[in-house]
Formats: C-alpha cells, structure tokens, sequence
C-alpha cells in the first residue's frame, strides 16, 4: 500500500448505450410478428405449384444408400410436414404392389425420410408417418404386412445435401430397400 | 495481504437482488429506493464491472492473468455485467454516489504449498466503498478454470441472488462423416470432448438433474432406441428400446420420469418412463405427432408438440395427461418448446417465410416475443440452469453451431465451431450431494 496514485475507472458509458440499443432494436423487431389464425396451413408455396396434377416423382438418387439393397422398388415422395399420400406416390405405390405381388418372397424395410427443415424430433415422427403411410397402402392393396418392416431416421439421412426445393423434394421419401 | 483493507466480506441484503428479476422485466417502481443499476431496455440490466488486473505473489503472475482472462469471460458471458479493465486498487476507495450500481473486482494469486496456489477474490460497491464479497480459493494449475468459474459464480449469486451458470455444462450432437455423437462441453463450450464413440446415429441429448447421466436417442441397433450414457462409468445402456420411435428425452424435475416420444402403439405418442422401473405411462391420445415434451419446473406440467391442428403447434398437459390446450396463437409451425427454470417463459422454435426462429413467450401462450433475426435458421432453444441465458443451434455462418444469447435476443456468443452441431441439451448446476434417485 501507500502507492498515491488511485486507478482512473474509465467511462462505460459507450457499453451501457451499446446494451440499450440492442435491446431497444430486439424489442422493435418484437413487434412486427403477425397475427395468424389457428387453422391449419397450407403447405408452403414450392410444394403448392403443382399440387392438383400429380407431379412427376423427382429423379431416383443416386447415392450409396439408393443402391445398398437391390430393389426394383421405388420410392414415394411428399410434400413438406405432410405424410399423405401423392397421386404420384400412389402410382408408384402400386407398381411396388405389383413387384411385391409378383416377388411372393420378397421382404423389404420402408424408411420414412425428412427434409432438413424442421426439429430432430419433429422429423423422426414425421418420417415414421411416410413409412407407415406407404406400408399401410401396399397392405391394403394384399400385401402381408409381415414382409414390410418401417423405420425413420427423420432428416438425419438426406439423400440429397441441398438446401433447396429440388434437394428437399428428393429427401421427403418413403425409401425402399430390400431385405 | 494488499488487497484492500476495508471491512471484512460482509453479504449486505444488497438491491442487486433486482438484478435477476429485471432481466424479465421491469422493475417494480415500489422496489428499493435510492439504487438504480445500470441501465434498463427491454428487460435487459447491464451493471458496470471494473475488473482489475490481478495482483501476483511470488512471481505467479502469469498464472493470475490466465485466471483473470477465464473470470472476464464469464462476466462478460454472464449477461449481467459490462466488464471494463482497470488496474489494480492502490488505495482505500472512498464512497461515490455517481457509481452506486457500479462494481469493482480485484484479485490476487499466490503461490500455495506444493505447487499449488490461491486466488483470493474481492468486490466493491462503488457507490458505498465497501467490501461486499471476499473468498479464498486453492487451486492447482489444471483446475484453475473450474475455480474461476466458481468464483464467476460466488459472485453472481452474492449480488443477484441467483448463482451464475459457469460450472454448468452442456451436451450437443456433432456430425462426424455419416455419423453423429454426443459430446459435452464446458457451459461456453470450451473443452469440448467427444461422449459416444457408437459410430450411429446419437440425437437429442437431455441431461439427467444429478448431473452424470444423460439420455439420448442412438441407432446403433438399428431403431431410434433411448440410451442412457453414465459418465461415471463412461458408458451407456438401453434405457427404451420398444418397437418404433423412442425419442425426445426430457427428464423430470425430480429424475424420476423421463418424458419422451414413443411410437410402440402405432403413431408418436409422449410418454412418461419411470426412470428406475421403466415402466411407460402414455398421455396423450391422437392420430397425429405428439412429440418433444418438456417438464415444467414443477414437474407438474408438460409442454409439447403436437400437429393435431394439421402443423405443429405448441401444447400444455398435465402430467398425468390431463388438461390438454393449444398454446401458441400466433404462427403456422412452432416446435421445441422447453419451460424456463423458474416456469414464467416458455421458447420454442418457430417456422415463418421460410426460415425458422426463436420466441420467448409467457408460459400461458401470451407475449411471444421474437428473439433471432435475419440469421439463417434458429432452432433447438433451451435455456441455461439460471434462465439468464438461452442455447440455440444456428446455421447463420453455414453449418449449424451452438450460439448463447440473453433472454431478449441481445449478447449472441457462438460457442462452437467446425463440424455440424445442433442439438445443445444444458447440464444442471453442480450439486453438494450428488445423488439419484430412488424409485417413487
């Protein structure tokens, strides 16, 4: 002790404003959020375009993951947070019936697949739907539902790494693979 | 000892106690009088901190400034305070009204026996001159980050009533190639340190309340299976592995329950698994997803997600399962809500022109405040152990990562770097006793 010099405290002034004007600018931005009704949505505007004629499936992928169990069976798609069944998944769906009715021994694992938009959680329910939606028609239309096993791995196995519509389109599937 | 001779650390009932309720609000103009501290916007309190550099003993004083670096980060994270550098106290300070809400921090390091040292910390009132926090701290060199977050802590706790969150730790999912796997991390995601090695899928980390378990959903056989890892032990073992889904853990208040999303009876249902008898009790009831379920603190309340309005929108139960309603009024898509530790906020994340969001609202549904802007996509929010703080994932700079901000949007901190990371799941605070529970 007995240095006589006291340290200068300098001003922080400059802080405490820079803190008001974030929170002012947050509190702002707060009050822009619009009122929405409570009734269900449509789906967003990409996947509305062609929602009245069915729409051709997106090209098959061409990833490892497409071709590690040899299927001649295709892959339905769907629109965004949706697990109802296209016109053209319905198509292909039949097809696949078909394969199936002709392939008695044939056993196959539909996995349920998300775009990457959404919770981890959210998707891996929404995936389960696909699945199930897909393995619920092919039993309606005869087959045993003891041939077709359903997993989702929700958006954690895009087939598609795009962060566009095209990309999505391709990724929110019930994906074939033969057992 | 040169620190400064000013009484002995006393605990006054200091008006710092406002602090902690003011980050949520405003204060009540009937609360104590004569003391404004810092400035207030919007719910946020900035008090000033003067930290001083810290003093050395016996040639440590390489070791003080590495300490002094790791506290002025916590001060500064801690969202309470806006730090600024001064140099160390050379003599008696004297009261000075213009500074009452002002701190001052001094520290000294001295060498200790065996290699060891001591940090001794001090704070100041500056509007009163006096001492009002002073503790001593041994510490070798490889835990000189834990002391200092605890004396972060010690004083966060001494002027606001509510201990800081810098012993606190975090869990998140990072990809690795095809894979992706818990790992756990400081509460500022310093000493980042891969859990599983199960080269699968790991998802959706929650952390036990005792603080060395967590669960987690993994594939490695095959289905989305719920796995406890014991860090303890340093590994885990199936805690649910029904047919379909079993996903979105979230533990109770108590540790006795773990809500979660099953799908054995034919679509996502939320369920509640006694911890210890894992036997599962369903709650809710309907064609559509029921999923990431969230207790409130407590533990009598669940909020949740559920598409049965036809998007997913934000739900409150009962615990028993009772009571369902609607709770987000405003949105098309709002997800992944969690209850704030003291039960008066609720953030979710929230799906508008494409991009996603987070929104603090009140616990009832009302007020839903946007906090993220114009950066990429915000999602996974959970808030820290004291709620001064919420993590979130952002894919803002590309990848997602880990970020921290305050309640109200302000102090965004990216807290990791590198591989796709998501997910961050908050570890409770550390606890004197250290204990599970029985079952109950």
């Amino acid at each position: 002790m007995g240095v006589p010099i006291m340290s200068r405290s300098p001003s922080i002034a400059t802080l405490a404003l820079a803190a008001l004007l974030a929170a002012t600018l947050a509190a702002v931005g707060c009050s822009s959020s619009k009122k929405v009704s409570t009734t269900p949505p449509p789906p967003p505007a990409p996947e509305q375009t062609t929602e009245s004629e069915a729409p051709p499936p997106p090209p098959p992928p061409s990833s490892d993951q497409a071709t590690e169990g040899k299927t001649s069976l295709s892959d339905a798609f769907f629109d965004f947070d949706d697990a109802s069944l296209r016109s053209d998944a319905k198509t292909t769906l039949e097809n696949n019936a078909r394969y199936l009715e002709n392939h008695g021994s044939a056993k196959a694992v539909v996995e349920g697949h998300c775009d990457e938009r959404g919770s981890v959680e959210y998707n891996l329910a929404l995936g389960e739907r696909r699945a199930k939606a897909a393995k619920e028609f092919l039993v309606s239309y005869g087959i045993a539902g003891v041939r077709l096993t359903t997993i989702s791995y929700g958006k954690e196995r895009p087939f598609d790494s795009g962060h566009d519509e095209s990309s999505w389109a391709k990724n929110r599937r019930a994906h074939f693979v033969s057992k | 000892m040169d620190l400064n001779t000013s009484s002995s650390a006393r605990l006054r009932a200091i008006p710092w106690l406002l602090l902690a309720l003011a980050l949520f609000g405003p204060v009540s103009a009937a609360a104590q009088t004569d003391v404004r501290i810092g400035i207030q916007a919007s719910g946020t309190v900035k008090s000033p901190l003067y930290l001083a550099r810290f003093r050395a003993e016996g040639g440590a004083q390489g070791v003080a400034d590495e300490a002094r670096g790791v506290v002025r980060r916590d001060f500064e994270l801690s969202g309470v305070f806006a730090v600024a550098d001064v140099d160390p106290l050379r003599e008696k300070l004297t009261p000075d009204p213009t500074q009452t809400g002002s701190v001052r921090v001094e520290g000294l390091v001295a060498p200790a026996a065996a290699g060891m040292f001591r940090f001794t910390g001090e704070v100041f009132d500056l509007g009163t001159a006096e001492s009002v926090f002073r503790r001593s701290y041994p510490f070798g060199q490889s835990d000189l980050r834990v002391v200092m977050h605890r004396f972060n802590d010690d004083v966060l706790e001494a002027l606001t009533g509510e201990r800081g969150i810098a012993e606190t730790r975090i869990a998140f999912i990072r990809q690795d190639g095809r894979y992706k796997e818990v790992w756990v991390a400081d509460y500022d995601g310093q000493n980042a340190r891969q859990l599983t090695h199960d080269r699968s899928l790991a998802l959706s980390p929650a952390w036990a309340p005792w603080g060395t378990e967590i669960a987690f959903t993994t594939f490695k056989r095959g289905n989305p299976d719920l796995y406890l890892f014991d860090q303890k032990r340093g590994a885990s073992y199936p805690f649910s592995t029904r047919p379909g889904l079993n996903t979105a853990p979230c533990y109770s208040p108590d540790g006795k329950w773990i809500a979660c999303t099953l799908s054995r009876d034919g679509n996502a249902e939320i369920y509640i698994i006694s911890r210890d008898a894992q036997t599962a009790r369903r709650l809710t009831r309907n064609e559509r997803i029921d999923s990431s379920p969230s207790f409130s603190p407590t533990g009598r309340e669940i909020v949740f997600t559920s598409d049965r309005s036809g998007s997913p929108q934000v739900y409150v139960m009962d615990t028993e399962g009772s009571n369902q309603r609607l709770l987000t009024l405003e949105g098309k898509y709002n997800d992944s809500p969690q209850w704030s530790p003291k039960g008066d906020k609720i953030v979710y994340a929230s799906r508008h022109d494409a991009v996603f969001d987070v929104i603090v609202m009140d616990s009832n549904g009302q007020n839903p405040v946007q906090v993220t802007y114009d950066a990429g996509h915000n999602e996974n929010p959970r808030w820290s152990a004291d709620g001064r703080k919420i993590y979130f994932s952002s894919s803002r700079l590309g990848k997602r990562q880990i970020f921290m901000m305050n309640p109200d949007g302000s102090d965004v901190v990216q807290l990791t770097q590198g591989e796709d990371t998501f997910n961050p799941a908050v570890g409770p605070r550390p606890r004197k006793q250290s204990t599970q529970p029985t079952s109950g």
